[in-house]
């Protein structure tokens, strides 16, 4: 990811397109980018696009 | 090149600019904030984390932008297009396997994670995380130099 950054700040023109994702562990929902998306709750890797 | 980097830095210079690189210590998903969404960026345990200062500056500067990201996991906050305040940021950071930088592209825009924004001096050198090292191609020992450093600030 290309972002201009300052501590917290970044700058992305398209957007961010993420995908959702539940996590097989704790069911957490969320939104990910990137091919290996992480679990924000629990940290799992046990993911599964939905 | 391999270049063993652990917990600490690993600098890169050119005349003008500077990549710091360092490595993911655990995984976690890094959470980046829009105005009206949230999503989360998997980090893996040894991926490498760069920052790119492309019209150069202090090297600590990057180091600590490096420290928010692998160890507090500060959200990263996304400016909408045209925000009067992207100017004013200077250093750019990009958390994946392995990163390419380079000069052609417009700073932020380009969301795939393996392209980081660079001056012309460092563009084609390639990094990528092979173990407990890092990979470095195109590096030119005429044009830049490159400096370890362990963990905690820079002595420069
Ligand atoms: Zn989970």
């Amino acid at each position: 990811m290309c972002s201009t950054g300052g501590p917290i700040d970044v700058e992305l023109d398209e957007g961010l397109k993420g995908k959702k994702y539940r996590c097989n562990d704790c069911g957490a929902v969320f939104e990910a980018v990137g091919r290996h998306p992480v679990c924000p709750s629990c940290q799992s890797e046990n993911v599964t696009e939905v | 090149m391999r270049v063993p980097l652990s917990c600490g830095y690993l600098l890169i210079r050119g005349e003008s600019s500077f990549f710091l690189v360092a490595r993911a210590p655990d995984t976690f998903a890094l959470p980046i904030e829009t105005n009206d969404a949230e999503v989360f960026q998997g980090v893996h345990r040894g991926d490498l984390i760069v920052v790119s200062a492309p019209e150069g500056g202090d090297p600590e500067q990057a180091r600590m932008l490096c420290e928010l990201v692998r160890t507090y996991r500060q959200p990263m906050v996304v400016l909408p297009k045209g925000h009067p305040g992207s100017s004013r940021l200077r250093m750019v950071i990009s958390v994946a396997p392995a990163i390419m930088p380079k000069a052609d592209i417009i700073r932020g825009t380009h969301p795939d994670q393996d392209v980081i924004c660079s001056s012309g001096e460092l563009s084609g050198l390639g990094m990528a995380a092979d173990g407990e090292c890092v990979c470095i191609e195109g590096f030119d020992p005429n044009r830049m130099e490159y400096l370890l450093f362990p963990p905690g600030p820079l002595s420069l």
